[in-house]
């Protein structure tokens, strides 16, 4: 395409937050603006409004541990790479891989084969392609992951509408995967869970400075959704969930500082309610540094077919439903995390995260944690380094 | 529960209410790297696999991500 139609096109992109941003300004926003186009199975930002037009290319790796008390759990080893390409001005393709090594012993009480010892690895891959239409874009994506026991094959499509003034942007997604479930041990041959998902959210530019999004989905699935490893863990065959996620960011000008504060809110059909609060502060630092305090606080109900332990001494044995998984229980959490980047010459940029994570069932709000579960810690490490060409 | 409810919305409205979009010269700021949403997509992905993985679900980020078997 020529270059004037290039740079006419490139415009509008950048009214998507910015119309008078350099185009490629820092690595950093090249980057970003990349990041942001394209919504659907990757997290998203509905704020995009034109394709990109630098590709990136980005490395990530994750090193992640829990424990409880007196005794180290599990260990995660994840290198992961995203890219994503912009074909035309107005065609974009992105994809990305993802390899976890698992190794360890699973917390007491919380999932498959609890104490026992824990070696298994999963690659997942997936890929997107957004076509720009002036005042709405289209995505198709598809994911497929792969576990020793575990086959997830998924899709979705995804619409952008964009509002004359550029200020709002409305976002329908529809997706939907199917699951195979084939444990080691063959309590089942060939399980099958089937999910479909829909996402409506719309994001606004409130201010100059404020930019708040909302989005809700719905997600029902029917199938085989006990734990295999577990000799007394029944679970209904169908589950539905609502989560509402509201998200708002302010910059603060004389401090060149970002606030950003999220909200969800989620219904689930085995019977847990969820709450989750997040707060970041995002410092800019002179020569391309900034820093980024996190903190996450989240507390949730138990599912109604959750049993205390010890196990199965207090199995209700109501409709034959039960399970003694903790993550199925009432229990509250906190994260901490910071986060530091730096932006380099030539479209070069690195990033290293820490976050550490507790749950414990005295941090439920709303209610009482479930009793007789002990504390959960784990900390993870990431690493991530990015080119922009 | 119901309140934290009625709380988000009055949030979200009273947000609504002192709207005022900005003209096309004065997104300067919302153009900034930390003024977006998952800017890092790698990094967005990794916390919500790893939180799925340890609380009883997740959702509100997007459709289509595909099952595990960490869940």
């Amino acid at each position: 395409m020529a270059a004037t139609s290039r740079k006419a096109l490139r415009e509008p992109r950048a009214s998507a937050a910015n119309p008078n941003a350099p185009n490629g300004s820092t690595p950093a926003g090249a980057l970003l603006a990349a990041a942001l186009a394209l919504p659907g199975m990757l997290p998203g930002n509905a704020g995009a409004q034109a394709a990109p037009d630098q590709g990136v290319i980005q490395l990530q790796y994750l090193n992640y541990r829990d424990w409880q008390p007196g005794q180290a759990r599990m260990k995660v080893e994840t290198p992961s790479l995203y890219a994503l390409y912009p074909v035309s001005d107005t065609l974009v393709v992105e994809g990305g891989l993802t390899y976890d090594a698992v190794t360890g012993a699973s917390p007491y009480y919380y999932n498959t084969l609890s104490g026992a010892s824990i070696g298994d690895y999963r690659t997942a891959g997936d890929v997107k392609v957004t076509k720009y239409f002036g005042a709405y874009a289209v995505s198709v994506s598809g994911v497929i992951s792969s576990e020793q026991d575990y086959l997830s094959r998924g899709g979705a499509i995804a619409v952008q509408l964009f509002s004359d003034d550029r200020n709002r942007t409305w976002t329908f997604q529809a997706g939907g995967s199917a699951d195979l479930i084939n444990p080691v041990n063959d309590v089942v041959v060939n399980a099958k869970r089937d999910t479909l998902e829909f996402m409506i959210g719309v994001t606004q530019n409130l201010s100059p400075t404020q930019i708040i999004q909302s989005n809700v989905t719905y997600s029902t699935g029917h199938g085989y959704y006990s734990d295999p490893y577990k000799s007394l863990d029944q679970r209904p065959n169908h589950r539905n969930v609502t989560a509402w996620l509201t998200r708002y960011n302010q910059y603060f000008t004389a401090y060149d500082g970002t606030m950003k504060l999220g909200y969800r809110l989620l219904f689930d059909s085995f019977g847990s309610v969820s709450n989750m609060l997040d707060a970041a502060w995002v410092q800019g630092l002179p020569m391309g540094w900034s820093i980024a305090p996190a903190l996450r606080y989240y507390t949730q109900s138990a599912a109604k077919f959750y049993v205390n332990p010890p196990f199965p001494s207090g199995y209700p044995g109501e409709e034959g439903l039960y399970t003694a998984d903790t993550r199925l229980a009432a229990f509250g959490a906190w994260t901490g995390g910071v986060t530091i980047a730096k932006v380099f010459e030539r479209g070069w940029s690195m990033s290293l995260r820490a976050d550490f994570y507790r749950q414990q069932p005295n941090w439920r709000v709303g209610g009482s944690g479930s009793p007789g579960i002990e504390s959960f810690s784990a900390r993870w490490l990431e690493v991530g380094v990015a080119k922009t060409f | 529960m119901r309140s934290s409810l009625l709380l988000a919305c009055a949030l979200a409205l009273g947000g609504c209410a002192t709207m005022s979009p900005p003209q096309p010269w004065e997104r300067g700021d919302l153009a900034k790297p930390s003024m977006q949403f998952d800017a890092d997509k790698l990094e967005a992905r990794t916390q919500q696999h790893i939180y799925a993985s340890k609380e009883v679900t997740t959702g509100g980020y997007g459709v289509g991500g595909g099952g595990c078997g960490c869940n």
